[in-house]
């Protein structure tokens, strides 16, 4: 029996029929993860430790939907005892003295941590070309990027190695790798996973989020992962979701939003065609499509790559060679030990995003560049919020193309990178949940469509992907792995 | 973008500036700095800054004792430390 490609329903029904035992499973993950160990999915992998959780779960009769499931986590979420690396050379020493947030609740809910996935240095990227510990190869096609900064946890999903990982979604690095990868993906609201453990990158749009097989598994794992946190000062002090039991509800009456500002010019034409067909399938199943206004939208990317950076900036001005992480060797005083740590430990997009952060923070910029965008991030959300008020969700592609080749992209010029988080970003500035799920395919690669919510409202996207995916196919097709054995 | 002012954001950010890449680097930014000058053509007065996406203020903890002293273990990843204290290049002659 091959446990790849089964989604987290599959693989609980096979452990509670016992077809399969908890350290088979465990162990026949590890065997799929060295046998696509070239796909670099993985940075750093759990198998000790995951056996030995396995054995207790054999002891113990507590099953419920996660008991014993396969789960990656992206190597930004801190693991007690197990290397956490953020994708950088400058915590490649790094192991962390406590578990983050998702990772304890994970561990709770009886899911084992098969290990750490491959991911942009800190989050930064949108093509996992960023990491220190080398590209992530797309399964769909060697070569190809698989989306970022989650490109390892999608890829590994992609591939059949595991159910499910987690991810984290700053401006669409769960959903875009998702999209690129023939995933299902979900950004909750800010505030409704901890960040704490999380290793912070833009800490006011950081939010954590899985990546599965399909929409109904999406729940299943964020009713796990969610809920308040006394540790994270931005937690909502709400209950955790609980949407997995009601996803089969019926959704009726349901307005959804499509966005104007959004030129067509912005996709290929195959991206075009395919988006047009995904209208024409949700009014088949009878929603009704309106067009919206959202005019401050195209200011997202401008605005983020203001904010961001900033945040960026702040937040890394931690990594200085003291106290954890990486230490030069060549340092002669205080000051050239902090300036050699951080020039030799950190890579070039993360330097670039701290110098750009620095530049708009300091004094005679801080108004011009910071106060600016924070200004417009507000008009952004208000958008929004009048949106809203006519429809119930909003519906864009997620990405502007399929995946690409490695290198093909923002060499010469970074902006060009920075556009492939054009329709998802927004979600990020305004805080709001938004899930991606596949759509169709280009040239024998997935893209995707994502469904952006009001707050609070990932159960009404994950139950209108659901009703989605059950009417539709192109979730369920896999690619075909043989150049990577 | 000038020299100048490329130099003083290296040095704000304990960055070296590797003279190989100073020209690309300022080009970067300044491609960077084009795209968001979009921002400057929209009307924000009277528009309050948006911080936190959900305008939520952040909570202060209860400054109560949650763990034990955990000194030993949180010194295992520090570069370099004596066993009690965290190791950096003399400061004072």
């Amino acid at each position: 029996m091959t446990i790849q490609f089964l989604t987290i329903s599959q693989l609980s029904d096979l452990l509670k029929n016992k077809k399969i035992s908890y350290e088979e499973l465990v162990d026949e993950t590890f065997l799929l993860i060295k046998k696509y160990s070239s796909i670099n999915s993985f940075i750093t992998l759990n198998q000790k430790q995951a056996l030995i959780d396995a054995k207790k779960l054999n002891v113990s009769n507590d099953q419920n939907s996660l008991t014993g499931i396969p789960i990656a986590q992206k190597d930004l979420f801190c693991t007690k005892g197990l290397k956490t690396t953020c994708g950088s050379k400058m915590l490649s020493n790094f192991v962390p003295p406590y578990d983050a947030t998702v990772v304890s609740n994970l561990n709770s809910a009886g899911t084992i941590c098969i290990g750490k996935t491959n991911m942009d240095e800190f989050a930064m990227g949108s093509s996992n070309e960023t990491s220190f510990y080398g590209n992530v190869h797309n399964p769909w096609k060697e070569g190809f990027v698989p989306g970022g900064s989650s490109g390892g946890s999608a890829a590994a999903v992609a591939a059949g190695l595991v159910p499910a990982a987690t991810g984290t979604d700053t401006g669409g690095s769960i959903r875009q790798p998702a999209a690129l990868c023939g995933l299902t993906g979900i950004k909750p609201t800010y505030g409704r996973v901890s960040r704490w453990g999380m290793i912070a990158f833009a800490s006011s749009l950081d939010q954590g989020g899985p990546i599965c097989r399909n929409a109904e598994d999406c729940a299943l794992l964020l009713d796990a992962m969610s809920g308040y946190d006394e540790k994270d000062t931005t937690s909502l002090k709400i209950d955790p979701t609980k949407i997995n039991n009601n996803i089969n509800e019926p959704l009726e009456h349901l307005n959804i939003g499509i966005v104007r500002e959004f030129k067509q010019s912005d996709l290929s034409v195959d991206s075009q065609q395919l988006f047009s067909n995904t209208i024409k399938e949700f009014e088949n199943l009878g929603a009704k499509i309106s067009e919206i206004s959202l005019p401050n939208i195209v200011q997202s990317v401008p605005t983020y790559y203001v904010v961001a950076p900033a945040e960026c900036s702040s937040n890394l001005s931690r990594y200085d060679g003291v106290k954890y992480g990486y230490r030069s060797s060549n340092a002669d005083d205080l000051e050239s030990l902090y300036v050699n740590s951080r020039s030799e430990g950190f890579g070039e997009e993360v330097k670039r995003r701290i110098l750009m952060g620095t530049y708009v923070l300091s004094s005679g910029y801080y108004d011009a560049y910071y106060k600016k965008a924070q200004q417009v991030r507000r008009l952004i959300k208000n958008d929004f919020g009048n949106a809203f008020k006519e429809v119930d969700v909003i519906l864009t592609p997620t990405s502007p193309s399929q995946a690409f080749e490695f290198g093909s992209k923002g060499k010469k010029d970074p902006t060009e990178l920075y556009l492939e988080d054009l329709y998802t970003i927004s979600a990020n500035l305004a805080g709001l949940p938004a899930l991606s799920m596949p759509n169709g395919f280009i040239n024998g690669l997935p893209v995707g469509v994502q469904l952006i919510g009001n707050y609070l409202d990932e159960e009404k996207i994950l139950k209108l992907g659901h009703y989605f995916q059950k009417e539709t196919d192109h979730h369920l097709k896999k690619p075909n792995l043989e150049g990577f054995a | 973008m000038d020299d100048k002012t490329v130099r003083t954001i290296f040095y704000l950010s304990r960055l070296k500036q590797d003279k190989d890449g100073s020209e690309k680097i300022k080009n970067d930014l300044k491609a960077i700095l084009e795209m968001v000058n979009s921002l400057k053509e929209i009307d924000t007065d009277n528009i309050m800054p948006l911080h936190n996406p959900l305008e939520e203020t952040s909570r202060v903890f209860e400054d109560t004792v949650s763990s034990d002293n955990e000194k030993s273990l949180f010194l295992e990843n520090a570069p370099e430390s004596d066993g009690d204290y965290f190791i950096v290049p003399k400061v004072v002659e």
